[in-house]
This record gives structure tokens, C-alpha cells and sequence, in this order.
């Protein structure tokens, strides 16, 4: 039941995009470098931000991409639903959300589907109570916390 | 992000048992004739489970299993726990908490990773066998109070 590193590495980078948005457009290159992945693989990724509207990108020798909303706007659950499809436990949960016919004959009256449902209702509120701008705070408030020790030492 | 087979089926199996059981053992072959589930499977699902402690099984003939506690008693969590180990949304060694763990890696990993996990295992020691086995009654129409010979 695992969020694959599609997920984990989307997030961090969309975090590290909003981190570096006051700079303007930011590189997809600075990203992958910062965040240590494949410039490849973000590039993969991004592609399916932007068709979700998410970011956006400026072409151009200095292009590179922005955020489609505010960092308040955009919540975790939206961004890690986008890239791994709906949080669901048990495949005919996410394929009733996929709308289309679940193969599994104890679909309509099933007590293991309801506790399943559950745990997505779940994962999807936590999820979508957590904003981008949230993620940014803490990492101000981390960075700013290293800096005093750092001072110290 | 799914929980396997094993999780699933082993779930749907003490569900069974506790609506069919009545203090009696119940063989796996009627809880595989009831629920779908393959006999085979069942065996190394039930092998798990009793190594858990989760139930207990019959001698002779007959063989069979029953629960080791009463439904109320046993959560939902402890079940997936035994079938699954620790329940998490991310994969133990991907998010390994490096010296060098980034900033932002940390903020995701306790706003997010840590938060979603922590709800998860919080509903499901918040529901017990009980819960389920009741609302299985309710949608088959099964009286709680009928005995099974």
C-alpha cells in the first residue's frame, strides 16, 4: 500500500518549485539538482502536472516552469492523486472511481469494500487538509532553525 | 498503493469466521466455498493467522479453526498488521530518515508521509471484527442470534 517515487518525487519537487518561485520561472534542471533525482524523470513528471494544470511551463532559452495557482491553492492529496492515481486500498475502489464497471461480482454488497472506502475517505482527507504553502512554512521555519545553530557552533 | 492479497482475503476470512463460527470451528473449505477464496490460499493465509495468535485450530478429524478472542476484542488493525506488517504509505526504505535527509524530504516526510500513517492506523484500530461481522449480518440478512450446526 505504498505511494510510489512518481508521488514522492513529484511532491518534493513541486515543493522545491514553490521554495524558488520568487525567483520567477524555475529550471526543471535546478530542480534535479537540488532534489538529487534524474532531470529525465521530473521532466516525465512535470509533463503530467502541467496537463493536470498544476504548473506551468515558459518556453524560451529562459523558460522553465511556474505554478499554475497559489501554493495555498494547491493541496497534497490533489498532486499525489494526479500521479498515482486515486489512494485506493484495494483495486475495485479505484475503478469504480475510474468510472468504469468493477470486475469483482461482490461489488454491490460488500463489507470489505466499505472498510476499504474508509481508509481512502481517510488518506484523501489528510491528504487534502495539507497545502503546498503549508510545506513551504515548514521548510522556512527548518532552514531558519539550522541557521541559528549554525551560528552557535 | 494497495494492500495485497493476503491482506484482503485473510480480512474477508476472519469477517466469515466471525459471523459463521458460534463457538464452534469452521472448516476452510466452507469459508472457501462462502467467500470465493482458493483452499490452497486460505491455508497459508490461516497459517499466518495463527502464528499471529489471531485463531486457534481444531484437531482430528473435523479440523478446522475458530477465533482466539472474541470479535469486540480483536481491531481491524491488528489483523492487517499480522497479514501485512507495519501499515504505511510509503515503503520502509525509500524513506529512511538519512543524516543527510533535506529539509524538504523532512517537512513531506512529518506533515505528510507521517500524518497519513498515523490517521490510517488510528480508524483502523478504531473499528473492530465486531463492527465488520455486524454489518456483513445486515447486509445478508443474517439473523446474529441463529446457531450454525
Amino acid at each position: 500500500m505504498k505511494i510510489s517515487t512518481k508521488g514522492r518525487y513529484g511532491l518534493e519537487a513541486i515543493v522545491d518549485l514553490a521554495i524558488h518561485s520568487s525567483e520567477g520561472r524555475v529550471s526543471l534542471k535546478s530542480i534535479a539538482e537540488r532534489c538529487g533525482m534524474s532531470e529525465a524523470y521530473i521532466l516525465q513528471i512535470f509533463l503530467i502536472l502541467r496537463r493536470a494544470g498544476i504548473v506551468e511551463s515558459i518556453r524560451g532559452a529562459q523558460g522553465g516552469y511556474v505554478l499554475a495557482r497559489d501554493p495555498s491553492q494547491i493541496t497534497v492529496g490533489e498532486i499525489l492523486t494526479v500521479l498515482e492515481g486515486p489512494l485506493a486500498p484495494v483495486p475495485c475502489i479505484a475503478e469504480k472511481t475510474k468510472r468504469s464497471k468493477s470486475s469483482c461480482e461482490r461489488y454491490e454488497n460488500c463489507t470489505a469494500r466499505s472498510f476499504w472506502e474508509k481508509i481512502m475517505n481517510t488518506l484523501n482527507d489528510v491528504a487534502n487538509s495539507i497545502t503546498v504553502e503549508d510545506l513551504v512554512k515548514c521548510y522556512n521555519s527548518t532552514v531558519s532553525q539550522n541557521t541559528e545553530l549554525e551560528y552557535y557552533i | 498503493m494497495r494492500f495485497s492479497t493476503k491482506g484482503r482475503y485473510g480480512l474477508r476470512a476472519m469477517i466469515d469466521l466471525a459471523v459463521y463460527s458460534n463457538g464452534e470451528h469452521v472448516t476452510l473449505a466452507s469459508i472457501a466455498e462462502r467467500q470465493g477464496i482458493s483452499t490452497n490460499y486460505l491455508e497459508q493465509v490461516f497459517s499466518t493467522l495463527r502464528k499471529s495468535g489471531l485463531v486457534k485450530s481444531a484437531k482430528g478429524a473435523q479440523g478446522g479453526y475458530m477465533l482466539s478472542e472474541v470479535p469486540s476484542d480483536i481491531k481491524v488493525g491488528r489483523i492487517l498488521r499480522a497479514l501485512e506488517g507495519p501499515l504505511s504509505v510509503t515503503d520502509e526504505d525509500d524513506e529512511e530518515v538519512s543524516e543527510n535527509e533535506s529539509s524538504i524530504r523532512k517537512c513531506i516526510r512529518i506533515n505528510v508521509w507521517e500524518k497519513m500513517n498515523k490517521s490510517l492506523n488510528e480508524l483502523v484500530d478504531s473499528i473492530t471484527l465486531e463492527d465488520l461481522a455486524e454489518d456483513y449480518r445486515k447486509r445478508n440478512g443474517i439473523d446474529s442470534t441463529m446457531y450454525y450446526i
